[in-house]
């Protein structure tokens, strides 16, 4: 039994071995590639030690293994990505050896295949909202000692009820911008909302999206962003292009978004 | 032994410091619930001026106390809240 197991980083398109020459994957391995019936996967040895089953497990716990094999996964796919249409696999995909790999991609070559034509011509771009906090003025007045107990409620009632509408208008600027955006796009994806600690920033996030956008209407999207920019309930923040994680799903999910 | 003294006083202080925070936790809670109430009633218009008079002192030196306390245990408002996971946090993030 060989010692090595094929690690898969992404499935691509036309891509001509000399693409993947000097291009290295986990642990500096050469990245390689094998071909089937049109579809290329693009892969490298990995330890067969470090991916069994209990040891991957362990490993998934490991944040430094974790944040490392990212690292190599990513590079892998985005030094690709960057001239070919690739369709990233989940990290830490392997299978027993490269003709295990090549039944794969006979197996699922239609599906693979209609993957790909989705992202075709595509990119994904991430678009996070924040709602902007109250003005510093609301905030002064809050600072001096109220004068009885009846205006001390009435602060209260103040306070809150402006903590209420502000989130309230941020999502409803945040719908808007979705639905402008969602328009150019050929597919939406909503991911879970980080929180402040997380996304290290202190004002509230109202909207986190994946769009899977039409190369041809990114000026169209910027537009859209910059029309936002001094919008006085939200901060709207533009990334991308990326390389489609969002959209490498082989479930054909176009929820909201309308075809160009 | 008076090394030995010394760690058992520190980890004392630690535990009396986390079981303050607990307790200050869900009085904090229990204070923005009561909060809320009394801003409902108020609304409601079902209270006597006196009584909003009342209530509303009461809310403030309860606030006021509570301020002190978190202060006086090297705590902030952030310490006082619990992440429940997927269902977010125990208290608003800002009150």
């Amino acid at each position: 039994m060989s010692d090595t197991l094929t690690y898969v980083y992404a499935v691509a398109r036309e891509v001509d071995p000399a693409a993947v020459a000097g291009l290295e994957g986990l642990g500096g391995r050469p990245v390689r590639t094998v071909e089937h019936r049109g579809v290329t996967a693009v892969v490298s040895d990995a330890d067969r030690a470090e991916f069994q089953e209990r040891a991957l497990e362990e490993r998934l716990e490991d944040l430094e293994w974790l944040a490392a094999t990212a690292r190599a996964h990513h590079h892998v796919v985005d030094t690709l990505g960057r001239d070919h249409l690739v369709a990233p696999l989940g990290l830490a995909t392997v299978y027993f050896d490269d003709e295990r790999v090549r039944a794969v991609l006979d197996e699922s070559a239609e599906t693979f295949s209609a993957v790909l034509d989705r992202l075709a011509g595509r990119a994904e771009w991430g678009l996070k909202v924040y709602a902007r906090k109250g003005s510093p003025a609301a905030a002064e007045a809050e600072a001096e000692k109220p004068k009885s107990g009846a205006d001390y409620l009435r602060r209260r009632r103040k306070a809150l009820r402006e903590g209420d509408t502000t989130l309230e208008d941020a999502r409803r600027a945040a719908d808007e911008v979705d639905a402008a955006v969602s328009a150019l796009a050929a597919a939406v994806k909503s991911h879970r909302l980080q929180d402040a600690q997380l996304s290290g920033q202190t004002d509230p996030m109202v909207l986190n999206q994946a769009y899977l956008l039409p190369v041809e209407r990114v000026d169209e999207l910027r537009a859209v962003v910059a029309s936002y920019q001094d919008h006085p309930k939200v901060r709207v923040e533009l990334t991308g292009p990326w390389v489609p994680y969002s959209f490498a799903a082989a479930a054909t999910s176009s929820s909201g978004g309308s075809a160009p | 032994m008076s090394e030995r003294a010394n760690r058992i006083e520190i980890d004392k202080d630690a535990v009396r410091r986390d079981l303050m925070k607990l307790v200050l936790t869900i009085v904090e809670l229990l204070r923005q619930l009561m909060e809320r109430q009394a801003i409902r009633r108020v609304d409601q218009g079902d209270l006597t001026e006196q009584q909003e008079e009342d209530l509303g002192t009461s809310l403030m030196l309860l606030a006021e106390a509570m301020d002190e306390l978190t202060e006086q245990f090297g705590l902030t408002a952030d310490d006082l809240n619990l992440d429940l996971g997927p269902l977010g946090p125990l208290l608003p993030r800002d009150r």
